[in-house]
């Protein structure tokens, strides 16, 4: 176990039409969430807005707060966008701490609901845009 | 090239020579003519006391460096070749000088950059340049308000630092290097113009020369050099002057390092005591005890806190809160201070865990972060021998609850980070500590420590929870230590993050029970 080196984290993007999927690999935290936001924002504000957004898990082996806190924000401007989140194929880390913290409902709430957009004013998410 | 005979008369003197010695001419006599080095070397080859195959000789004529070959003709007349030396020795002196000043400089940096100490660095800047090209050297630093460090070296004597109030506009270029403008040239200065403050004590007659020279920072100019020199020696040269600036550039960066470092030292300083949690004992009957392990990151501050909020009196729940707050470094640590503040003014609500999360969740909401906290809040009371607790986790890990048989719960309360969501919904538990019973608030930087045998695997509330069980009965303090001794060992030299852990127990023979005679172990203990 200790013999093997962490992969190396890595996104990858893949567009379908009104979709976004990105699979996520390696460890979302301290050191590589920044980077992390910074790519994912970038390919939601380039071309057509999508309607979804799959984040996929598959590979994701390691996930901290400042982690989580980036899916947060992943989620504000996904919103705003008027497109809905998918956490998709979550390991048992990212599970426990949605569960702990209590956000996955809020993370993939669909974003036509009218009411979720009204609460998201409410939120201060009108300067998502400011990363 | 001169001929001379063996009694000291020139016999030729071709073009050359002419032109080094003006006026010679052949028929007239050597010691008229040349200085008395040459004219002393041909008299000691004449008399046979000095062999010509000896070597040259060097000396000087008018402001040229010659060095002189005689050659014997067989008529016994001397044949002088003269050589100018002059700058091939302006060379190789050149090259020393710059050999010499490269080694004080190298010296220079490795003396200031040893030091971080602010008035350590000045000190030593000014004294390497009273030792090294001035009498006395004066490093005016930038002004705390009106008032100006000074740093006095004379060369030889002791460094004097003193804080003052100053005009720096009385020494001309003072003020245009402080704001680091490029000096003005030592030429420019007049030194009668340099008032006596600037003149160190133990400094010997009228200055001479002046340089001025800023020291230049990040950014910042990070002071100014005066040099001075008294009147009795050589004034500053340009070379001089440039090799000063050089000097002010190394000291300038040094400084500027030292200020830097100190400044983010004290602020990091600052903030470390306004978050350090707090000692933790007794109050109102029930043991409190806290632990704190920052993590070992070059950022020290961490996002790790806890608070313990005494009632107004024993009849009065106290509030226990530990939290963690996502990412590390100073962000992390302001929002722990906002944390800590908004709770301590919202203890007059603290009946209602629920309402004061929403509280606190709306002041935390910023639009341009979804930085969160997690946490935990206790409201503590002792009833009898008993403790009353009412326990609500807003996203964070449950308390865990050791009985007195040892066996270890997780209290089922959960709800919602704050910080981030537009409202949160918590569930608050009721539970009641028997003497002897213990109720631990934790950070992850527990179950997360990474090490034991294999060097990478998580410490894990299975192991916490076996750890506590071993705990039965136990105070407070005992708990906390035995937990961060454990946690400790699995670690070894592992990397971790913040650790924080609040133990709330209920004492085993409490002075109330003394006092009231209840017999408290025999009580049921769950239901309120």
């Amino acid at each position: 176990m200790t013999t093997l080196p962490p992969p190396e984290f890595t996104l990858d993007f893949v567009r379908e039409p009104g979709t976004l999927t990105v699979r996520v690999r390696g460890d979302l935290d301290y050191d590589t969430s920044d980077d992390a936001l910074d790519a994912v924002l970038e390919q939601l504000s380039a071309g057509r807005a999508p309607r979804d957004v799959r984040l996929d898990f598959g590979e994701l082996t390691w996930i901290d707060s400042t982690g989580l806190s980036t899916l947060l924000m992943i989620h504000r401007r996904t919103s705003t966008l008027g497109a809905t989140l998918h956490l998709d194929n979550r390991p048992a880390v990212l599970e426990r701490m949605l569960l702990m913290t209590n956000v996955l409902d809020h993370l993939t709430a669909p974003a036509a609901d009218e009411r979720a957009g009204a609460e998201l004013e409410e939120d201060g998410v009108s300067g998502a845009g400011a990363t | 090239m001169l001929v001379v005979d063996r009694h000291g008369g020139l016999v030729r003197v071709n073009q050359a020579a002419r032109t080094l010695l003006p006026g010679a001419e052949s028929g007239d006599r050597l010691r008229d003519t040349v200085p008395a080095w040459l004219h002393e070397a041909h008299r000691s080859i004449s008399d046979g006391s000095r062999s010509t195959s000896a070597g040259p000789l060097s000396g000087r004529i008018n402001d040229r460096l010659l060095e002189a070959h005689p050659t014997p003709s067989d008529d016994g007349d001397v044949v002088w070749w003269l050589l100018d030396e002059t700058d091939r020795r302006l060379a190789e002196t050149a090259l020393t000088d710059a050999r010499t000043r490269t080694e004080i400089l190298s010296e220079v940096s490795s003396a200031l950059l040893s030091t971080l100490n602010v008035p350590r660095c000045m000190e030593v800047a000014a004294s390497m340049a009273a030792e090294h090209f001035a009498e006395a050297a004066v490093l005016v630093a930038p002004p705390h308000g009106k008032r100006y460090p000074l740093t006095y070296a004379c060369h030889g004597g002791p460094v004097r630092q003193v804080t003052r109030k100053i005009e720096a506009a009385e020494v001309p270029g003072l003020t245009e290097a402080l704001r680091g403008f490029p000096p003005v040239p030592a030429r420019w200065i007049n030194p009668d113009d340099i008032p006596g403050w600037l003149i160190p004590d133990g400094f010997t007659g009228p200055v001479g020369s002046v340089i001025v020279t800023p020291l230049p920072g990040h950014g910042v100019p990070a002071g100014a050099l005066v040099l001075l020199r008294s009147s009795t020696e050589q004034a500053f040269t340009e070379g001089e002057e440039v090799f000063a600036r050089l000097f002010a550039a190394r000291a300038g960066a040094a400084l500027s390092a030292a200020r830097l470092y100190t400044e983010q030292a004290t602020i990091t300083g600052t903030l470390m005591r306004e978050l350090l949690p707090p000692t933790l004992n007794r109050v109102h009957g029930v043991e409190y005890a806290g632990g704190y392990r920052a993590a070992k990151d070059h950022e020290r501050i961490g996002g790790d806190f806890y608070d313990v909020h005494p009632g107004s009196d024993p009849t009065q729940e106290s509030l226990v809160v530990l939290g963690d707050v996502a990412g590390k470094g100073l962000d992390a640590a302001v929002l722990t201070g906002k944390i800590r503040n908004t709770l301590h003014a919202l203890l007059p609500l603290a009946e209602d865990h629920q309402r004061v999360l929403n509280l606190l969740n709306g002041a935390l909401i910023s639009s341009h972060s979804t930085r969160f906290a997690t946490l935990v809040l206790a409201s503590v009371r002792r009833r009898g021998g008993r403790v009353q607790v009412r326990l609500t986790s807003a996203g964070h890990l449950p308390p865990l609850i050791v009985r007195a048989d040892g066996t270890v719960e997780e209290v089922a309360t959960g709800g919602n980070l704050v910080g981030v969501l537009p409202a949160v919904t918590t569930n608050t538990v009721r539970t009641v500590l028997e003497p002897g019973e213990t109720c631990l608030l934790y950070t992850d930087g527990i179950t997360e420590a990474r090490g034991g045998p294999l060097g990478d695997e998580l410490f894990g509330e299975h192991r916490l929870r076996r750890a506590l069980a071993e705990c039965a009965g136990m105070p407070a303090e005992a708990v906390v230590e035995r937990v961060q001794m454990l946690t400790a060992q699995w670690l070894g030299a592992g990397r971790h993050d913040d650790m924080a852990l609040v133990a709330v127990s209920a004492p085993k023979t409490g002075l109330l029970t003394v006092v009231n005679g209840h017999a408290s172990r025999q009580n049921g203990r769950r239901d309120m």
